[in-house]
């Protein structure tokens, strides 16, 4: 009695989905239509959007994907149904842009719409789930990424999506997409591995410091108070200075404002991640270990490589994950004053009340932060592997 | 051997250990015992130079541990804490190999001295060597701490309250268990504790000390017998006076001929345990066999009381 009442009782953050699923299908369009890039554009509902087989694969995909979110427990068939669901609904919109917009009509334009973003996230969501529920181990989580940016590279290199007026905007300008790519991420890993280099030491210090320590860590809390703007503007003074009277300084690009001041400020942010984990792992390691490492004779330098940070590695990483997520998505300010990266489409778009422009710096901002996160947590776990079960 | 002289810590206006002297002969045990404040800690640290003395010295095989690198003097001298402190991160291989890595030691041969420390404290190499510490029960970690501190040969082996974290039974196996290794290889110990059994159940020598200064420094027997201040007296504990006497005397040392009926006894057991058993199957004596069973004699109750009073 109690397995059957279980087996039918429904899943919480399934029904979630479910609904979520049911109010995309009916309620919302699925995507727009505008007749050129920055008038206001009408919304085309699902049955209205996609030939009739087309409309038939994404609602049987969809409901499939909702029962299974809603009545079935089994993570590996619920991850199977969001993935269904997400290999229908992504090549659907782009089949979609091609439907909806009349043949040789140049300036049309065709963007998902809110069914599509319902959809897309329900889906999302329910694999997240899943994969949580699955408790994967670190190395099928590195491969289920790579599996997932193998899937949108095929996508994106097929020209299934060439039609959407985000590849559009892209197709207009895919040399400076690239340009600013390399410097987005120039910008936001370049100051991730400063602060990495400056902060792990001075992590080192404040952990045998006492007084550097709390210094140190008041200091890095109000400079993450300073809004990122302000920081701007407050670094345009000195770095400005430096590039009037340093010839070097000049010579390597450094000026108020432009890329210099963006990447000092990111590295003033992610300094105090990485300095507060640094001391806090360090200071994690048990007094009885180092201790005895002590009384065994080991050096200050062999304890510090040998015992302390390996131990604190796990804790010391979750610093530079923080670090390295936040500078993804907070490069994208660098471009209001000229330093680059995606913001540029960001407020190119906002500018020209482009909304697909802004989705073309938005989007690889957030799916590279997303990587970046799966990334160091698997990082993490594989590092924490090896203090607890390596056998 | 290890000569402690006038040693001395103060920090500021307080002072922790306060003049103490003493000496352990070479292959003995030296249990320091006193309330917890009394400054045994600081005393043990004192001799690896974790703490440095404020004043006094200590010499180790006649040689000014001063007058010997830090780090090389810690190569030398075992060193074992309460929770052991084992490296979470590495194997116990890796952790028993600790003191001959730093001293550089040939590959093969720490590999050899692992395996023979490993069975020596009956720990199976094949299925303890990889494994983590988080993986062992209290007393295998206990066993690794030890075996990791003997690593090297040290001479001396300085253990902190070692037996701490351990409940009562394994406790009472972990000491006979160092006992015996103690016995074989001869290695000189210095043991801090505030458990007056095990200082009684260890000790060939008793350092009591009290708020930083040692009151004594004597044998187990001598400390019940002659106590130097009513602190030790009290430590000592008044009520468990003849009990503890009885158990630093074996049963072969009080041996009388003749014959009894009963379970018998061995030869190696203490007094304390003989008359534990006397009183339990209501005997007034009980036959006493050596360890290969064969009849040796019988011990009595009368013998027994004879052992336990002050004076006699």
């Amino acid at each position: 009695m109690a397995s059957l009442r279980a087996s039918l009782s429904l899943d919480r953050v399934g029904a979630v989905i479910a609904v979520l699923i049911g109010v995309a299908l009916t309620a919302a369009p699925f995507v727009t239509y505008r007749a050129n890039r920055i008038v206001a554009g009408e919304g085309r509902m699902l049955a209205d959007a996609l030939p009739p087989a087309g409309v038939a694969a994404v609602v049987l995909a969809a409901i499939a994907a909702a029962a299974c979110a809603a009545l079935i427990r089994r993570p590996a068939i619920r991850l199977a149904a969001a993935a269904l669901g997400l290999c229908a609904v992504f090549p659907a919109v782009g089949v979609s842009a091609g439907f909806v917009a009349p043949a040789g009509n140049g300036f049309a334009r065709v963007s998902p719409a809110l069914g599509f973003w319902l959809l897309a996230l329900a889906f999302a969501l329910l694999a997240a789930d899943a994969l949580m529920r699955l408790r994967l181990g670190p190395w099928v989580r590195l491969a289920a990424l790579a599996a997932a940016g193998a899937a949108i590279a095929l996508l994106l290199l097929s020209g299934a999506w060439a039609d959407l007026s985000l590849m559009k905007e892209y197709a207009g300008r895919a040399e400076s997409f690239w340009r600013e790519a390399r410097q987005h991420l120039w910008l936001a890993l370049g100051s991730t591995g400063v602060a990495c280099l400056v902060g792990l030491p001075l992590g080192m210090l404040g952990h045998r410091i006492r007084r550097l320590r709390t210094a140190l860590l008041q200091v890095l809390n109000i400079v993450q108070t300073i809004p990122s703007i302000a920081l701007f503007g407050i670094l345009i003074a000195p770095l400005g200075y430096l590039a009037a009277h340093v010839p070097l300084a000049a010579a390597l690009g450094i000026r108020g404002i432009g890329a210099a001041p963006a990447f000092v400020a990111l590295f003033l942010y992610s300094l105090l991640p990485v300095v507060a984990n640094t001391i806090t792992g360090l200071g994690q390691v048990p007094a009885a270990v180092t201790d005895a490492a002590r009384g065994m004779g080991m050096s200050a330098r062999q304890r510090l490589v040998e015992v302390e940070l390996p131990l604190a590695l796990p804790v010391i990483l979750a610093g530079i994950r923080i670090a390295l997520v936040q500078n993804l998505g907070m490069a994208t300010i660098a471009a209001l004053i000229g330093g680059g990266g995606f913001g540029t489409f960001v407020f190119q778009g906002i500018g020209q009340t482009a909304i697909d422009l802004v989705l073309l710096g938005a989007i690889p901002t957030v799916a590279l932060s997303f990587a970046a996160a799966i990334l160091l947590d698997a990082l993490i776990d594989l590092t924490q592997r090896g203090a607890h079960d390596r056998d | 051997m290890i000569e402690i002289e006038r040693l001395t810590k103060r920090y500021g206006a307080t002072t922790v250990v306060d003049d103490v002297s003493f000496r352990v002969e070479e292959g003995a045990i030296a249990v320091v015992v006193g309330t917890s404040g009394a400054g045994k800690s600081t005393l043990l640290r004192m001799i690896n130079r974790l703490v440095a003395p404020s004043a006094g010295r200590v010499l180790v095989d006649g040689e000014d541990t001063m007058a010997i690198p830090e780090d090389a003097l810690r190569h030398r001298i075992g060193y074992v804490i309460q929770g052991y402190g084992l490296f979470p991160h590495r194997t116990v291989a890796e952790n028993i190999a600790t003191v001959p890595r730093l001293l550089g030691w040939e590959k093969r041969r720490i590999a050899a001295r692992v395996e023979e420390l490993l069975d020596l404290f009956q720990l199976d190499p094949g299925e303890f060597a990889q494994k983590f510490p988080h993986q062992l029960s209290g007393g295998q970690q206990q066993r690794v701490g030890v075996a990791r501190a003997l690593a090297a040969k040290p001479a001396l082996l300085l253990m902190d309250e070692p037996f701490g974290a351990l409940d009562p039974v394994i406790r009472s196996r972990a000491q006979d268990d160092l006992l015996a290794i103690q016995r074989r290889l001869r290695t000189t110990v210095v043991l801090v504790t505030h458990d007056m059994n095990e200082a009684f159940h260890l000790g060939d020598r008793i350092a009591v000390m009290d708020r930083g200064r040692l009151l004594q420094y004597a044998s187990p027997g001598e400390l019940l017998l002659r106590p130097a201040e009513a602190f030790v007296e009290q430590l000592v504990g008044t009520a468990e006076r003849p009990f503890r006497l009885l158990s630093l005397t074996k049963v072969g040392e009080a041996l009388e001929p003749g014959h009894a009926e009963g379970e018998p006894i061995l030869l190696s057991a203490t007094l304390r345990d003989a008359l534990s058993q006397l009183v339990w199957l209501g005997r007034e004596a009980l036959p006493v066999v050596d360890a290969a069973g064969a009849p040796a004699g019988r011990i009595s109750i009368a013998q027994i009381l004879r052992h336990g009073r002050a004076l006699p």
